[in-house]
């Protein structure tokens, strides 16, 4: 994905839902926004390659 | 072995029924339809031996009866006969032609449309996003073919050639050994490559249909790139190449290098709504690092707006609302009858615990913990008392922590200096040293000591939790003394808008082991919401101090012995004080007028310095704070604001800190206030007496007894 099509806290939101269902217990924001910034570079890196 | 009978047609017959019987049993596991062959010479061992007939003339005979009979085919392969039949009967090979497939009603239908309407099935706008993607081959052809790469080259031959090329890797070195029976692209790419739409639609038929046994063989062939076809009428249209393939004998496997994935050069960097530019090629960490807060608040602020709540939050934690545990009515009537049987706010922890019977080793919770404060939250009966990491609730018929002496809003009024840029707490803090404060230490001034009520100022902002909640009024939190081995339950009021913050609840411990100016210290333990309560002990002493009488609403001296160690200068005692005897408090509502308790104080405790027509009140910086400190809390900063302007305060010129007061009122005002004071004296301690100047006398009033 470019980045420039990235709409923060829009953009791959399902994703980040997706993995706090996994995890099955609550997360502070500083978790959620750690994983939130894994999921984007890697949408975005891993279409650069 | 004897000779084989002469066959007549029932001969035949039942060994041809025999046979197949035979071979039905040959194939019971057989498809119906499917072909179950046998050869002849099979078939004349076996009946041979069981009959013992006599071989040649059995074949000779098994030969005939099968051709006679219907059920049999015969079949001759290398020189050999076979007999081939079905469980269903007589085998019929299947008939692979589809004469109604999809495909062919699609390209060839019944009535189709005229050319001119080709818009009408195919769409001639172009897609929002117009952009060209590349045609993935695998690693493996890549290196398999040896196709040299072409970089970025795709547009160019696109232009010249009308097709698309896919860019291609780099080939591998070590894998130049390996012969390639592919020819380039271009090499082949001829004048007959060029086909109009109805070839190509006729050479995909054939393709697709004849070329089974070519794809099972081991030639190896390169994927071919997809043809990017605009239809457009009248247009020729180029297909890509197909490469002509020799066949050549299979290629050992060869050992492959890791083939390198093609970099497709795309933005990493996004624009956050405030113009700040994140670069997702660093590290997570480092954003965080940079941004963190700004990101968290932005994701934060986007989870609450939206509208699906997919995720739902409580204080700094979120959760997928799906996930949130319901709690019905009887759930929240068993929480809340619990907490009234307790008679004291509860964690958390303790209702999942004590109602619901969970416990911190299942799986589910912190689940569970998190959606009982989420229900809570939302529900009117139950209020949010917790700090961060102690997640207090409270509920409607609680005891009111800190007594009903003062109300909420008054004291909010009272406090509001501390929100307007009077708190002096820590201006002996060194701003750059005071990062992580453990304790406070504080003197009580009479009104704190009176009411056990602290002024919640800058320096214990700085030591006390704050609110989770962003609609958080007020916290719990525990005060140990670990002196007087006791414990006290404390409400901290936050600020809101211009209303200061306050301690409410030290009132008993106070009373019962302090006086007012003893030093007390506040400590935080490791535990959140929990503290400790410390002072300086002393040896035992007596001394006439202030009391203040609530029943008959008057200021006192009494003798109290105590064992803290106090501040003399902070003392109230009667030789300071003294004029305070038997005087009226002034109601709570009046107080949290600064100026016109300034005036009072200064009239009250002030050292006449005039005449008896014109007063004049001389009253020290220090005489003002512990005198105006017993009506209602304020720091000196405040006074001194008051003091340099109000009207009728002089600061004296040659000593500092010394103020002269001189009433504005006249003679008239004195007049009648001894009028004021006989008609309103029942009306003192009520609320809703106005409060102008002229009736200060009427607050203090000596007690006649």
């Amino acid at each position: 994905m470019d980045a420039k099509m990235i709409t923060f806290g829009d953009t791959a939101m399902e994703k980040l839902l997706q993995w706090l269902r996994s995890v099955g217990e609550p997360k502070d924001i500083d978790d959620l926004l750690r994983q939130y910034l894994e999921i984007l570079s890697s949408l975005v890196m891993e279409e650069n390659e | 072995m004897t000779g084989a009978p002469p066959m007549g047609t029932v001969e035949q017959h039942d060994l041809a029924d025999e046979i197949y019987q035979l071979l039905i049993a040959q194939g019971t596991l057989f498809a119906l339809h499917a072909p179950i062959r046998q050869t002849l010479t099979n078939l004349t061992e076996f009946l041979a031996l069981r009959h013992q007939y006599d071989r040649e003339t059995l074949a000779a005979g098994i030969e005939t009866a099968l051709e006679a009979d219907p059920r049999f085919t015969r079949e001759e392969v290398a020189g050999e006969v076979r007999f081939v039949t079905s469980r269903h009967g007589a085998y019929m090979p299947r008939q692979e032609v589809d004469t109604h497939s999809f495909r062919q009603r699609l390209h060839e239908p019944e009535h189709p449309l005229p050319v001119d309407d080709i818009s009408v099935v195919v769409s001639t706008s172009r897609p929002a996003i117009t952009s060209v993607e590349p045609v993935y081959i695998s690693d493996y052809w890549q290196v398999q073919v040896g196709i040299t790469p072409v970089e970025d080259g795709g547009d160019e031959d696109e232009a010249e050639t009308g097709q698309f090329v896919a860019p291609i890797h780099e080939p591998v070195a070590s894998t130049e050994g390996v012969k390639s029976p592919v020819v380039a692209f271009d090499e082949v790419l001829s004048p007959a490559d060029v086909v109009t739409l109805a070839e190509t639609e006729s050479a995909i038929t054939a393709q697709t249909t004849g070329e089974q046994e070519a794809a099972e063989s081991e030639v190896l062939q390169p994927d071919m790139p997809q043809t990017l076809v605009e239809p457009v009428e009248g247009e020729t249209i180029t297909h890509a190449p197909v490469a002509p393939v020799a066949p050549v004998t299979p290629v050992p496997s060869v050992q492959m290098p890791p083939a390198g994935r093609q970099t497709v050069e795309r933005a990493t960097i996004f624009t956050l709504p405030d113009g700040t530019m994140i670069d997702l090629r660093q590290p997570s960490e480092a954003l965080l690092a940079e941004h963190g807060s700004a990101l968290a608040q932005l994701l934060a602020d986007k989870i609450e707006q939206d509208p699906l709540r997919r995720i739902v939050s409580f204080g700094r934690y979120y959760f997928p609302e799906a996930n949130v545990v319901n709690l019905g009515k009887n759930d929240l009537r068993k929480i809340r009858e619990y907490m009234l049987e307790r008679n004291e706010p509860l964690l958390d922890a303790e209702l999942i615990n004590d109602v619901f019977y969970h416990n911190a080793r299942q799986a589910d919770y912190e689940g569970l913990r998190f959606s009982i404060n989420y229900r809570l939250h939302r529900e009117k009966d139950f209020e949010f008392v917790g700090v961060e990491g102690a997640n207090l609730w409270s509920t409607r018929g609680l005891p009111v922590i800190g007594g009903k002496r003062i109300k909420a809003a008054e004291m909010g009024q009272i406090t509001s200096y501390l929100v307007e840029g009077f708190d002096d707490s820590r201006d002996s803090i060194d701003g750059g040293t005071a990062t992580e404060v453990t304790s406070v230490t504080h003197q009580l001034t009479f009104f704190e000591w009176e009411y056990g009520i602290i002024p919640l100022d800058a320096a214990l902002a700085t030591l006390l939790p704050g609110p989770v909640l962003t609609d958080q009024r007020s916290a719990v939190l525990r005060f140990d003394s670990p002196q007087r081995y006791s414990q006290v339950l404390v409400e901290v009021r936050y600020p809101t808008g211009n209303r200061g913050g306050w301690l409410q609840g030290f009132e008993e411990f106070f009373h019962e082991h302090l006086v007012p100016s003893a030093l007390v210290t506040l400590t935080r333990t490791d535990e959140p919401g929990i503290f400790t309560l410390t002072y300086e002990e002393g040896n035992e002493s007596d001394e006439r101090i202030l009391t203040f009488d609530e029943k008959k609403n008057k200021l006192g001296f009494n003798n109290v012995t105590f064992y803290c160690a106090i501040d003399e200068d902070l003392l109230p005692s009667q030789s300071r004080l003294g004029r305070l005897n038997r005087l009226k408090a002034f109601p709570m509502g009046e107080r949290r007028k600064a100026e016109m308790i300034l005036e009072h104080v200064a009239e009250v405790i002030g050292e006449q310095v005039g005449t008896r027509a014109e007063p004049q009140y001389a009253i020290t910086l220090d005489d003002f704070f512990v005198a105006y400190n017993v009506l209602r809390p304020a720091s000196k900063r405040l006074l001194r604001s008051l003091l340099e302007h109000s009207p009728g305060f002089v600061a004296d010129e040659t000593t500092p800190d010394l103020f002269t007061y001189v009433p504005m009122t006249g003679t008239d005002v004195e007049a009648n206030e001894d009028e004021d004071e006989e008609q309103r004296e029942p009306e003192v301690s009520r609320a809703d007496v106005p409060p102008t100047r002229r009736r200060y006398g009427g607050r203090y009033d000596e007690d006649d007894e």
